[in-house]
């Protein structure tokens, strides 16, 4: 198991180099000068050359890429354009407010979605499940930022009970935590909600016929025990699959809610980079996103051995 | 009935809960400041951009600062002595002046740091290293310039407040490439910055510095003593105005910089907060045209757009339906500054003459070419700006190329003098402070110096001549006489179009009070309870 | 490299979930359909409604979409301007009505070329055991870039224009479709009959189009349709977030856009698109749900 680990892990270095390959070519040919943006409304061409000159930006391509290449094997990721910090610094800084806003809206979406999915399935045909199921479709079908901003009217304009943007540090205590966090972490939660809810039904569905569950029921073994310890253990693999394909898709809707929420996560430092041609920062996130890409996926890989005793590496 | 009870005690319960929230909040010592725009990095000579330039009047001092008649005063100077012949400068600084680091601020460190500056300022510092025939350190609070000709605007440029402004840095970052940025933030301005907590975008902390010791005079703009009534001061970046407006209404901030102005309305009504003008010099808005390629190249294709554009519909577009906060200006000046005059402006007034605007295009020769119009959508004011171009040019006849680009894009494209078909462009929006239209000096969107003005490259030897003949004014009788001039030249050669002139809001909690109307965030005097 | 190496099945292959509807009983022909598959019946209804509004927008009472009007700005809801105005004066209710031409020219666009794309390349890899290898990696490298991200990277490269949010949201969508056709096709490979058809000699394009392909469709469709719901909210994200369709174009996603700052203010100028944006992807959303439920039992049974 440790050896087909290590081939995993091996396996992933040409999609990450990839992507930085991609990344980096992508940035090259974009169009949008940093040095313009930095000398402001008031600069001469002139000056503007200058900037750019001095930034680095006027070297060819191949030499810029096998030289932040060898920086990021040394584990340097090199200095924000704009901000003259180093990228690592600002990747640091923001990974908090993201991780804890993923980590809630986890939490949240699992903790209400597989119960309504088991329910769901277990009321299989009725109105219970119908209803489920209308959610379900909704909350896939409305846009993180329309959910956004329909919470915090309600919750932080009208009722005065949430505040309406900001992250405020665990460190601070968790209910300044939680207060900043509850309403984007439901508003991105929806559509991850509806994925688990949908899976977890369907799944359940197919355990539920299978002949063991039938015969438990027919030994007389209770109805929670049969929906939560029997079946929702089985079914537990292709949750755990929807889940971590779903990571990716969480990182992308954390971008629009943190621009919704005003909070300084990895989203939002992605976006203005991109906006601003901030090459180095944006190397480095992408970079960072697919390495997260890859981990989410070995620790998927790992907890079906955990579900299902009958997969072995 | 009774269910309102409950969600009202619901309400009143949760409010419990966030009451040391809340208390926190209330700390007077703090104050929490919604800048125009998110600081990205902090060196005020590097980059020109506002937000850079008002981070930077908190961490350093400046030789001499202006008050609210924009005259400069000084600040970290003791005394000057000129020559008759405003050829010899010498300035001599006041005791006792210290860094953030602990070391006192010598000349050397204001010498490494005017240098640093004139290499980057166009507007006066490049035109003082050209007459520099000496720049000297005489003895450790003095420094002396040698110029070769006169320079009697000199307490001018040192004091000046628009970007780049001279800001006295120790002489170890001053040395840095003026085109490279500094990476260490010592200044010996009244705050310091904490450059742990600052996470781009997001946020920046300022913190009092003890070792200041602020002029004895009362504060006015720039100018007096600066005297700061809070430990921190926490800049907190809000790039979404719906957000920055919430925050506001509930207490977690206590300023916001520049309001949008179509939410002034509800914030006015929600209590606790106030709203004034921010800038009573404002801005104003500019139709920028490329002089160098068809169909603009021809003055009669320029003239048509003046004819036709519609300065309330510009202003309505980026400020709104509150007609105290814009009015249409057919000048290039400053309204309500001296040398403001409306003289040549016929053409932006009354009126607007889309037939005679046509007429003018076909004389020009225009049959339909594209026009390429630069927008920066990111931008909300060259958005708007923008949006009403694509409907003025298509209501004359033009064949409108609408180019959503990012600023950034768009600083790009516009140094571009290539035809709009291979890469340039016919037109962009950008606006001007007025702070920096109230004489022909700072004003380097007026030059018409062909090559070598700015992007658009005009070219009209009756608006040169007149900017020189400003120069040698002798009073403020000649210098208005020559401004009138000067309106009327840029306008018949149309230099650019004003879209007209507009103010903005600022607001803030009531229990925050001592903010002044300045083109500045000013925090001294500032206090809160 | 995340769903393929699950054993059991490849979930994201043999797409979302099995057969869960009961068999419809039989009644009249039409009436049987109806009640059979109600979600088909009423997200067709609403996305044929809605492409009847994008084509016929013109004549439904409708204004110029860009004409601007400063002087009239922000006005409520009226007799007038039946969805009021926005900041710069522009009739919010014929700008919502032409937005639907927008979002449908995406979503259908960005469904048709993810699926001819990933098709394409998803039956290469599967036939050719030395691609796939290379294919399938630069799929995960893809996949591996949150795809809004990767389509606002992608937007910064070029100009803004429709052609070009198209373009960037098929990249980000179409290695789901080339997974799921090879997956398909790694499990007809293994079916006798196919095995058979290799086996006698039967050329590769003739197995690819007598047994690959029918048996592909029917999940290609039902994934298409969920491409083109995620497509049309890719399209309003990006124009949300300033890196999509030009601004001068209305589209339910730059409308919502211009009107973000002002949604404590005048709601309805986001209220209107937001409501056209999701009763629209909803409908789609249902009838893909519906199509799957229709068609898996079939595709079940053949496989």
């Amino acid at each position: 198991m440790f050896a087909y680990f290590i081939r995993r892990v091996l396996a992933t270095i040409p999609v990450v180099l990839m992507v930085a390959l991609f990344v980096f070519s992508l940035l090259y040919l974009a169009p949008g000068d940093p040095a313009a943006i930095i000398a402001g409304d008031q600069a001469t061409p002139d000056d503007v050359e200058r900037i750019r000159s001095s930034l680095g930006l006027d070297r060819p391509f191949l030499v810029r890429f096998i030289e932040w290449l060898w920086n990021v094997v040394r584990g340097d990721l090199g200095v924000s354009i704009f901000t003259n910090l180093p990228v690592s610094h600002m990747i640091a800084q923001r990974i908090e407010p993201t991780l804890s806003l993923m980590c809630l809206t986890l939490f949240i979406s699992l903790s209400l979605a597989i119960p309504m999915g088991v329910i769901a399935a277990w009321k299989h045909g009725t109105l219970i499940d119908r209803a489920v199921m209308m959610v379900a479709v909704f909350g896939f079908s409305t846009p993180v930022f329309v959910v956004g901003y329909l919470l915090a009217y309600i919750f932080a304009l009208q009722l005065d009970w949430l505040p309406v943007q900001g992250f405020t540090s665990i460190s601070q205590g968790l209910w300044p935590f939680l207060r900043n966090l509850l309403l984007p972490s439901i508003a991105l939660g929806l559509i991850f909600m509806a994925l688990i809810a949908r899976i977890t039904r369907a799944t359940m569905l197919d355990v539920l016929s299978q002949d063991y569950v039938r015969t438990a029921k027919a030994k007389g073994v209770e109805q929670k025990t049969i929906l939560f310890v029997h079946a929702l253990k089985n079914a537990a693999v292709p949750i755990v699959t929807i889940v971590g394909i779903g990571f990716a898709a969480l990182i992308g809707g954390a971008v629009v809610t943190e621009s919704v929420f005003a909070i300084p996560g990895l989203g939002r430092l992605t976006v203005d980079a991109i906006l601003r041609r901030d090459y180095p920062v944006i190397q480095g996130v992408v970079l960072l996103f697919s390495f997260n890409y890859v981990l989410v996926n070995l620790a998927v890989d790992l907890l079906y051995t955990v579900f299902d005793p009958r997969i072995r590496y | 009935m009774r269910r309102r009870e409950f969600l009202r005690t619901t309400a009143g319960a949760a409010g419990l809960l966030t009451a040391p929230y809340v208390a926190r909040a209330a700390d007077a010592r703090i104050l929490r400041f919604v800048p125009q725009a998110n600081l990205a990095n902090l060196d005020p000579v590097w980059t020109t951009q506002y937000v850079v330039r008002n981070g930077a009047l908190l961490i350093w001092d400046m030789l001499y600062g202006v008050d609210d008649k924009l005259e400069p005063r000084p600040q970290m100077v003791e005394g000057h002595e000129v020559s008759p012949d405003f050829r010899t400068w010498t300035f001599r600084l006041r005791p006792n002046l210290k860094f953030h680091d602990g070391e006192p601020v010598r000349s050397r460190d204001a010498v490494a740091s005017i240098e640093r500056w004139m290499a980057r300022d166009s507007t006066m510092g490049l035109v003082i290293k050209k007459q520099l025939e000496s720049l000297d350190v005489v003895d450790d609070r003095t420094f002396r310039f040698r110029l070769s000709a006169p320079y009697p605007k000199m307490l001018f440029a040192l004091g000046k407040s628009s970007t780049p402004c001279l800001f006295v840095m120790p002489e170890r970052i001053a040395k840095t490439d003026p085109f490279k940025q500094i990476s260490e933030y010592v200044g010996s301005g009244p705050m310091r910055f904490n450059k742990n907590e600052w996470v781009p975008g997001s946020g920046a902390i300022f913190e009092r510095f003890a070792g200041y010791e602020p002029r004895a005079e009362k504060a006015n703009w720039l100018a007096g003593g600066k005297r700061i009534n809070f430990d921190r001061i926490e800049w907190k970046i809000l790039p979404d105005a719906a957000t920055a407006s919430g925050a506001l209404q509930n207490g977690e901030v206590d300023w916001w910089e520049q309001p949008l102005p179509d939410l002034v309305p509800q914030l006015k009504k929600t209590a606790g907060v106030s709203v004034d003008i921010a800038d009573p010099l404002g801005n104003i808005g500019s139709f920028r045209i490329n002089h160098l390629h068809p169909p603009f190249n021809d003055v009669r294709a320029r003239r048509a757009v003046q004819l036709a554009l519609s300065q309330a519909d510009y202003m309505r577009a980026v400020v709104g339906d509150d007609e105290s906060l814009w009015k249409e200006v057919p000048g290039f000046f400053t309204p309500g500054t001296p040398l403001y005059t409306e003289q040549g402006g016929e053409p932006l007034k009354g009126e607007r003459k889309y037939e005679a605007a046509k007429k003018l295009l076909a004389e020009a020769g225009y049959k339909g070419e594209p026009i390429v119009l630069l927008v920066a959508t990111d931008v909300a004011i060259t958005k708007a700006q923008g949006d009403v171009t694509a409907d003025l040019l298509k209501k004359i006849g033009m064949n409108v190329r609408y180019t959503a680009l990012d600023w950034g894009t768009v600083g790009q494209r516009r140094a571009k003098k290539e035809p709009p078909g291979e890469g340039g462009w016919n037109i962009f929006h950008t606006w001007h402070a007025g702070a920096d239209c109230v004489n022909p000096a700072p004003y380097i969107a007026l030059n018409a110096s062909g090559g070598t003005a700015w992007f658009g490259w005009p070219k009209s030897d009756a608006v040169q001549s007149k900017i020189e003949a400003w120069y040698g004014a002798a009073d403020l009788a000649a210098e208005k006489k020559v401004a009138g001039d000067l309106n009327q030249a840029a306008m018949d050669d149309v230099v650019y179009i004003p879209t007209g002139f507009f103010k903005g809001y600022q607001a803030w909690r009531n229990n925050v009070s001592g903010i002044v109307k300045a083109p500045f965030p000013v925090f001294w005097d500032v206090s809160k309870t | 490299m995340s769903a393929s190496t699950i054993p059991g099945g490849d979930y994201t292959a043999a797409p979302e979930l099995p057969n869960v509807l009961p068999e419809p009983k039989k009644r009249g022909k039409v009436m049987g359909f109806v009640y059979g598959h109600p979600t088909i019946v009423i997200g067709g209804t609403v996305v044929a409604l809605m492409v009847l509004i994008a084509i016929f927008a013109p004549f439904l009472f409708t204004k110029d979409p860009t004409a601007l009007a400063p002087a009239r700005r922000t006005r409520a809801p009226s007799e007038l301007y039946w969805f009021g105005t926005d900041m710069l004066g522009r009739d919010v209710y014929s700008r919502v009505l032409y937005g639907a031409r927008v979002s449908l020219t995406v979503g259908f666009s960005v469904a048709f070329f993810a699926a001819i794309i990933g098709t394409a390349i998803g039956l290469v890899a599967g036939f050719m055991r030395r691609v796939d290898t290379v294919v399938m990696r630069v799929m995960d490298g893809l996949m591996s870039i949150p795809g809004i991200l990767l389509a606002i990277a992608l937007m910064a490269l070029t100009r803004a224009s429709m052609k070009n949010v198209i373009i960037a949201i098929t990249i980000t969508e179409f290695p789901r479709v080339c997974r799921l056709v090879r997956g398909v096709v790694l499990s007809l490979r293994e079916q006798p009959y196919v095995e058979a058809a290799i086996a006698s000699g039967t050329r590769t394009p003739v197995i690819i189009w007598k047994h690959i392909l029918p048996n592909t469709l029917a999940p290609l469709m039902v994934q298409a349709t969920f491409i083109c719901a995620s497509a049309m909210i890719a399209e309003a994200t990006l124009s949300f977030l300033g890196a999509g369709t030009p601004p001068i174009i209305p589209s339910w996603g730059n409308i919502m856009a211009e009107g973000r700052a002002l949604w404590q203010v005048k709601p309805y100028i986001v209220f209107f698109p937001a409501i056209f944006l999701s009763i629209t992807v909803l409908a789609v959303n249902m009838l893909g749900d519906g199509l799957r439920d229709a068609l898996d039992p079939r595709l079940a049974k053949r496989l």
